[in-house]
């Protein structure tokens, strides 16, 4: 009655090398490499759009793993909380750091930038104090200080750089203009969400495995990075013309269409079965 | 400037003590398992502030009255939870055919109507009771205020445009509510329910990180000399 | 009253109507791609070894979801609106009707996208529990749930346009929202969302999902996990759920949302009515105030009404169905 399944055994191995990319995969590196990069990223805001996706997709991997350390343990409301946390502080983030922008300009290069970064990394560091400390809310959760540090800066990264794509420049009445006014700022916060909550929380379970949700967060910003693109084409504001836009879409939906593949293959490969249609069993 | 930083202040904590307010049964109470309203914390209270938010943001454009804005914001919120929790009990009473009880007491505080021989047993009560009800009420009122002073305070006094207002101020109230989410630990019924006792805590973790973001925003304004 | 009163008294009942359709569709989306909190059980059914042919849509919760769906189409409206609307001026409506379905096309695909990501993530971390991907079920959910996505997304996404349009569609631009359309798009994506969380996830989780139980009790906790698995038709899947779910679920909670939409717009416009402010709208004087003090005199009058109803609803039921009978 079943129909046999359509795994084979020899793919176990398979997947394992070809999914861990070009990336170191322990997490702290993961962290210093992407943090590093983001930030340098972030300071020239002359770079074509291509460069600052990459840039973007190394943030969100960051945020990723953050948010996958700390809901291991349980959160006891749900992962979703901890995603919109990290948003929530970038945008508070970002908004310092652009304001400081405007007193480190060097041309294009805006690197008081980071100054916005360094503090929301240590008000989300006192968060995770309060968060776990005895006397006060008393998560037990281990590490859960240095979580909200990363979640803080990654997510002030993500949005600078996502604002810096849109903008083309970091300057504040710019930003205000093309960003907040608009309500693109909107997106932005639902998508940064997204990029850091929906790997880990499509991927619950006993069997979890980190290349795999890493593969759906790169994914994600492949999504991230079309939107964001077709919002360039229509607002105008990139210094490459058009091509900026275009080329971001076409980075995009490459990156999208690799990392989707993999990821559904990765699945229907790894789970226990995967069948066209049968019925159902009721283990004891 | 101080004036920010006390709004922001100010409605970071009436943001932390809204969301222990408001009834959230979580997963459970959607089996009918929990009294509440069957979702998360997060999410109905930032649907509550969302929708106070809005009402708050048109008032605004024809009024400068700190009390007027907040105050509708505050009832834009609270009319949202009352619908809610009101359809709930309609759902639960029509469609499920349960009575709605509370698992926490055994008497109503303040009905007084007994409650334990409707409620079924195994169960931590289902439905939304009248005690939910008024605390409910309270919280939406407590948290659309909190939400519709910060935005009030980020508009008129920092001069922030209406769209950055709102999202800074949605942001702030996030990380506050999240905050109060972990101490919550899940389901609360409301002021009646035990786990209310552990609300001093999460106020001052909530004063701390308000604070501190309320500096964060003051600076900014100073920097930018009040140009947007 | 002249014609741009009634005008806008009328765009505020076509809102309120379309919110009662979003809402519908919105609960029964949910219905079918079992999201949120329901979803728990499907989760852990598999987990204490039913396994089963549910679909396991776990993207985050209700509001978060809606709230992206919604922005998404917000924002590639608004990006068309834009291009579109210099080349018919004096007649923006003709421009909305090609950019709201385009953006609404996006956002569905979204949906889609993030739901396939999910179940094939979820249904793979639970290998050890024998639990298989069934492609039938994969592929026959994904247009369903797309539909009904389409439905909810469109409907706010129309209710968006008009709020930030408001004064343009009815003759006084002061009257447009300060919010933009994206911005406005999410707010009503997550409260939509947090609604169809809160209410219509009940009839879904405590009575469809768990259908074998008697009817008339909540459902107790050694119940959890084990849900119904065979059903009229078979295998139980989420096409026999949601037409369940859509003769009662769907309907209240887009009642739901349509009391609150009306409640929430009309009486900013009955407040500023009263305050003799329309049509045109003065700034920031005294009679400014006014206006805000009959809307919010009016939402205390129905945060009363709902008080005393649901007093007068407890006893009734409580009369009605008597205490616990039964083990």
């Amino acid at each position: 009655m079943t129909v046999t399944p359509a795994v084979v055994e020899e793919e176990e191995e398979a997947p394992k090398k070809g999914l861990s990319f070009k990336f170191p995969p322990e997490e702290t590196e993961m962290g210093l490499i992407a943090g590093i990069i983001a930030a340098v990223i972030v300071i020239f805001t002359g770079l074509p759009a291509v460069i600052k996706g990459v840039g973007l997709l190394l943030a969100f991997l960051w945020g990723m793993d953050s948010v996958r350390k700390t809901s291991k343990y349980g959160l006891g409301t749900g992962v979703p909380s901890i995603g919109v946390l990290a948003t929530g502080y970038g945008v508070v983030g970002a908004l310092m750091g652009l304001a400081v922008a405007e007193y480190g300009r060097v041309g294009q290069l805006y690197p008081a930038v980071l100054v916005g970064v360094i503090i929301m990394g240590i008000i989300g560091y006192i968060s995770g104090i309060f968060a776990n400390g005895e006397k006060f809310i008393a998560m037990k959760i281990p590490r859960l200080e240095r979580a909200m540090m990363e979640l803080g800066m990654a997510g002030t990264l993500a949005i600078l750089l996502e604002s810096s794509i849109l903008t083309g420049s970091l300057s504040f009445a710019a930003v205000v203009d093309n960003v907040m006014n608009t309500g693109l700022i909107a997106l932005l916060f639902i998508f940064n969400c997204f990029a850091m909550l929906h790997p880990y929380n499509a991927c619950l379970g006993p069997d979890e495995r980190r290349e795999r949700t890493r593969m759906v967060a790169v994914e994600i910003s492949g999504l991230i990075c079309v939107l964001l693109g077709l919002a360039m084409i229509g607002l105008g504001t990139s210094p490459y013309g058009i091509l900026d836009g275009v080329s971001l879409i076409v980075f995009g939906v490459i990156v999208w269409v690799v990392f989707f593949r993999m990821f559904i293959k990765a699945c229907m490969d790894e789970c226990y079965a995967t069948v066209g249609t049968g019925m159902i069993k009721t283990i004891e | 400037m101080i004036l920010i930083v006390g709004c922001v202040v100010i409605g970071g904590l009436l943001a932390s003590l809204g969301a222990h307010l408001l009834p959230v049964g979580g997963a459970p109470a959607a089996m009918g398992t929990a009294t509440g309203i069957a979702t998360g914390t997060v999410q109905i209270m930032l649907g509550a502030v969302l929708t106070g938010l809005f009402t708050a943001a048109s008032v605004a454009t024809f009024t400068d009255n700190l009390l007027l804005v907040s105050l509708s914001g505050a009832l834009g919120a609270t009319v949202m939870i009352c619908v809610v929790m009101f359809m709930a009990n309609v759902l639960y009473a029509f469609g499920c055919g349960v009575v709605p009880v509370s698992g926490r007491v055994e008497v109503d505080p303040i009905t007084k109507e007994p409650q334990t021989a409707y409620k079924t047993p195994q169960t931590d009560g289902h439905g939304v009771p009248n005690v939910v009800f008024v605390s409910g009420t309270m919280g939406g009122f407590i948290g659309g205020f909190g939400g519709a002073l910060m935005y009030y305070a980020l508009l008129n006094y920092a001069h922030f445009s209406a769209g950055t207002a709102a999202v800074v101020a949605f942001s702030i109230f996030v990380a506050n509510a999240i905050l109060a989410a972990y101490n919550i630990r899940g389901t609360i019924e409301g002021f009646h329910d035990p786990k209310f006792k552990r609300l001093p805590k999460a106020l001052v973790s909530s004063l701390a990180v308000s604070l501190l973001c309320g500096i964060v925003v003051v600076l900014a304004t100073i920097i930018l000399g009040g140009a947007l | 009253m002249p014609i741009e009163v009634v005008l806008l008294f009328a765009w505020m009942l076509v809102i309120a109507f379309l919110a009662f359709i979003a809402c519908t569709f919105e609960d029964l989306e949910s219905d079918m791609g079992s999201q949120s909190n329901p979803n728990s059980q499907v989760q852990l059914a598999a987990q204490v070894g039913q396994v089963n042919r549910f679909f396991n849509k776990a993207i985050s919760g209700e509001p978060l979801s809606n709230a992206m769906y919604c922005v998404t189409a917000g924002t590639i409206a608004w990006l068309l609106l834009r291009q579109f609307e210099p080349l018919v001026p004096g007649e923006e409506w003709k421009a909305a009707v090609l950019a709201i379905p385009i953006g609404v096309l996006a956002a569905t695909m979204m949906n889609v996208i993030f739901a396939t990501t999910a179940h094939c993530g979820r249904v793979a971390g639970q290998k050890r529990f024998e639990q298989p991907i069934y492609l039938d079920v994969l592929y026959g959910h994904l247009m369903p749930i797309g539909a009904h996505a389409f439905m909810t997304t469109f409907c706010i996404t129309v209710i968006a346009y008009i709020q930030s349009n408001l004064g343009t569609l009815s003759g006084n631009t002061a009257l447009n929202h300060p919010f933009a359309l994206p911005l406005l798009g999410f707010i009503w994506g997550i409260t939509v969302g947090a609604i169809g969380s809160s209410t219509g996830d009940v009839h879904y989780g405590t009575e469809r999902e768990f259908q074998d139980r008697p009817f008339g009790e909540g459902k107790r906790v050694v119940y959890h996990g084990k849900i119904t698995r065979y059903a009229e038709c078979g295998v139980r899947t989420q096409k026999d759920i949601a037409g369940f779910c859509a003769k009662f679920g769907g309907p209240c909670t887009g009642l739901t949302f349509g009391l609150i939409i009306l409640f929430e717009n009309w009486r900013s416009m009955v407040g500023m009515q009263l305050g003799g402010f329309l049509p045109a709208l003065p700034v920031f004087t005294a009679t400014g105030d006014m206006a805000a003090i009959f809307a919010i005199v009016l939402g205390l009058l129905i945060v009363a009404a709902l008080m005393v109803g649901n007093l007068v609803f407890v006893k009734w039921v409580r009369k009605k169905y008597g205490p616990f009978v039964g083990v």
